[in-house]
């Protein structure tokens, strides 16, 4: 029984020493097991916070990789650089890593002494993670800044826009704000296109961008940067300006206007000139002129491809035409019958009024917007002008139109329509890129028929050899220029002045097989010496000359002196009359 | 056993932990290299850029033209003339060559007395 009782009693004790144990272990692995959870959501909560924590990688509200990112370096059509990015060191304070920070203002004024100090102080005593404390410094005083060995300072490397040439192409490049954004010119129109996307997609950051080509010539544009610079102290010019476009494409060759800036230092595009402000814009695209007489070749070209006048043809110009109170007179006048060519070799005002009152004031009208005068510019530029022209003429506003007054277009405008003129008819929109063969042709719009370019190739010419462009002709022998001269009275506080010209020269060379136009302007010239004369092919069409002598070489254009060409030029209804 | 066990894990345990800190140390090592080397990449990318921009700089048109307008006098340069231009088929022909053996013969002749061109036109 007591056996029984033990052996009855035993399991019991044996089962609750063994259940005493087993609830110990299953405590101690509770305790464990709440001790690893408390571990892992620790470490799983010290994550969280890590992973939720946006670490400073703002700069004064920017992103950092925003600072540091590239532009793409712009080249020219010949693979010169024009503009390329330098990557510089940029110095920033932690203000809460420093310790002696009187000291570092100390040792920093040494090594950077053209820091405002008490800015400097103020700077450091802010209670921010992050501040600039100067940007875009050289090489040498980065090494000279480490040296001083301050705790809390850092460098960034920032890019720097550089356009080697200064301010060769100032226009066609615009500039850039510190922050490396474009803020003018090609590099605003880069920013809008494509290179901000990829900035904002993360691919401009810190890597090299493929190189962005111009169709511009750097080479064509030095010489007529160099041709327009002596323009303006040869004439004692307040201003000139000058465009080339490649006739076939629509291309840009060389666009420069003077007074320039330095893209390098943008606040020069700011500086006085003359004592007065704001005259360093871009006059080709962002200026609005009456373009005078370059205007008649547009009349011309126009009365002529409407079939309303024959090269053959004659009109009277023995009298001034009355408007009302109004004459109009030629400036040095034959005042006898002109035939067409006559017309435009003297430049007569009253032989223009005919001619586009034979082609009537209506289609003239339209004629003008078919060459593309009204169209706004589509050259890739931000800063264009807009044409100003009467929706509908009046007779006399019509009857000034045809030479040139009371319409103001860009000379952008001007040189795309006598790019159309002597290419065969086709109109091309400037462009400053690249643009092929084949896509000028899906592009292009016929203004004139191939005949009548023809023919206005002659009169271009026959003015080179024998009427106002004769200086231009003198001074680029052998490479058959052709051209209109302009000389347009100013509008001084809304008169016409009769001592201030706008002097313009609209032309193409070589004209037997034309490949470029060109308008150059020369802004209030006085005469060279008590010989020369004030008028257009003085001094624009100089210019014209020398720089087409000039580049024509650089371009592919060999001299050829032989008159066979000039007389190849001679439309065949001329022929008969002789 | 448990006591073979343990000894083993713990041994196992000291070797694990050293070889843990040593590969930490290690990669501490690698990636402070890599931070250098990164260092020398961006300085040398600056560099470059700027040694870019030197040559960009003295490859312009408007950088050059002073050299050579400086230069030109000693150098005897000047704008090339459009009359200087002139194509291939301008060029004339090569001069009829000597003939240098006939020559030879007309000089021999000469020098024994016999004037064969004399008697030619003596004979016209």
């Amino acid at each position: 029984m007591a056996i029984a009782e033990t052996s009855a009693l035993d399991p019991i004790a044996l089962d609750g020493a063994r259940k005493a144990r087993g609830t110990l272990t299953r405590t101690r692995i509770r305790v464990l097991m709440a001790f690893l959870v408390l571990a892992f959501a620790l470490i799983v909560g010290k994550l969280v916070t890590l992973g939720g924590t946006d670490t400073d990688a703002e700069i004064e509200g920017r992103a950092m990789d925003e600072i540091t990112a590239t532009r793409p370096p712009i080249l020219d059509r010949n693979g010169i650089e024009m503009a390329v990015d330098i990557r510089v060191p940029s110095l920033y304070a932690e203000p809460n890593r420093m310790i002696d920070k009187e000291g570092a203002i100390r040792d920093l004024m040494s090594v950077l002494p053209d820091l405002n100090e008490s800015m400097l102080r103020n700077r450091l005593n802010r209670d921010k993670g992050f501040v600039w404390i100067k940007r875009e410094l050289t090489p040498a005083q980065k090494e000279a800044i480490l040296k001083l060995g301050i705790p809390g300072l850092d460098f960034l490397t920032e890019s720097e826009r550089f356009y080697p040439g200064g301010a060769e192409a100032s226009h066609i490049m615009g500039m850039t704000n510190i922050d490396n954004k474009g803020i003018a010119g090609i590099e605003k129109e880069l920013d809008t296109d494509n290179v901000a996307l990829l900035q904002d997609l993360g691919f401009a950051r810190d890597r090299n961008l493929a190189p962005v080509s111009l169709s511009i010539d750097m080479r064509v544009q030095h010489a007529m940067r160099e041709q327009l610079l002596d323009a303006l102290s040869r004439y004692q010019a307040v201003a000139a300006a000058g465009v080339m476009l490649n006739v076939h494409t629509g291309e840009v060759v060389a666009m420069v206007s003077l007074p320039d800036y330095d893209p390098n230092t943008p606040a020069s595009y700011s500086d006085l000139w003359m004592d007065k402000k704001n005259q360093r814009f871009n006059r080709i695209t962002f200026g609005r002129y009456e373009l005078g007489s370059t205007f008649k070749t547009v009349t011309i070209a126009g009365a002529l491809d409407a079939g309303a006048i024959k090269l053959t043809d004659s009109f009277d110009a023995r009298f001034g035409i009355r408007f009302g109170r109004f004459v109009i007179d030629d400036f040095h006048g034959k005042h006898r019958v002109l035939s067409v060519p006559e017309i435009y070799k003297y430049s007569s005002n009253i032989g223009a009024i005919r001619i586009m009152q034979a082609m009537g004031k209506d289609n003239y009208r339209d004629f003008l917007t078919r060459a593309g005068f009204d169209a706004p510019l589509q050259i890739e530029l931000p800063e264009t002008e807009t044409s100003e022209i009467p929706k509908e003429f009046s007779e006399v506003g019509a009857a000034t139109a045809s030479y040139g007054h009371g319409l103001s277009v860009t000379p952008l405008h001007l040189a795309q329509a006598y790019a159309a003129f002597v290419n065969g008819g086709i109109l091309l929109p400037a462009t400053l890129y690249p643009r092929s063969q084949q896509q000028a042709d899906a592009i292009g719009k016929r203004v004139i028929s191939p005949e009548t370019s023809e023919e206005m190739r002659y009169l271009m010419r026959l003015n080179a050899l024998e009427g106002s462009g004769t200086h231009a002709n003198k001074l680029a022998d052998g490479y058959r220029i052709g051209g209109k001269t302009g000389t347009a009275e100013k509008v001084i506080n809304g008169k016409y002045s009769s001592n201030r010209n706008l002097n313009v020269f609209a032309s193409a060379f070589p004209v037997d097989k034309p490949q470029y136009a060109m308008v150059i302007l020369v802004d209030e010239p006085k005469p060279e010496d008590e010989h020369s004369g004030e008028t257009a092919g003085w001094n624009a069409g100089e210019v014209t000359g020398r720089l087409a002598a000039r580049v024509a070489p650089l371009l592919g254009i060999t001299p050829d002196f032989s008159e066979a060409i000039d007389q190849d030029l001679v439309p065949k209804q001329l022929h008969m009359i002789d | 056993m448990i006591r073979v066990l343990n000894t083993i894990l713990a041994v196992a345990c000291a070797v694990a932990l050293i070889g843990v800190y040593g590969l930490k140390f290690q990669s501490e090592g690698v990636a402070g290299r890599k931070i250098e080397l990164g260092q020398t990449i961006i300085d040398q990318q600056n560099q470059l850029s700027l040694l870019r921009a030197d040559w960009a700089y003295v490859n312009q048109p408007s950088y050059i033209e002073p050299i050579i307008d400086r230069h030109a006098e000693t150098l005897d340069l000047a704008i090339i003339g459009a009359k200087q231009f002139k194509s291939l088929d301008e060029l004339p022909m090569r001069p009829a060559q000597l003939d240098p053996d006939a020559l030879t013969v007309l000089l021999n002749s000469l020098e024994t007395g016999v004037d064969p061109i004399a008697a030619l036109i003596e004979a016209n």
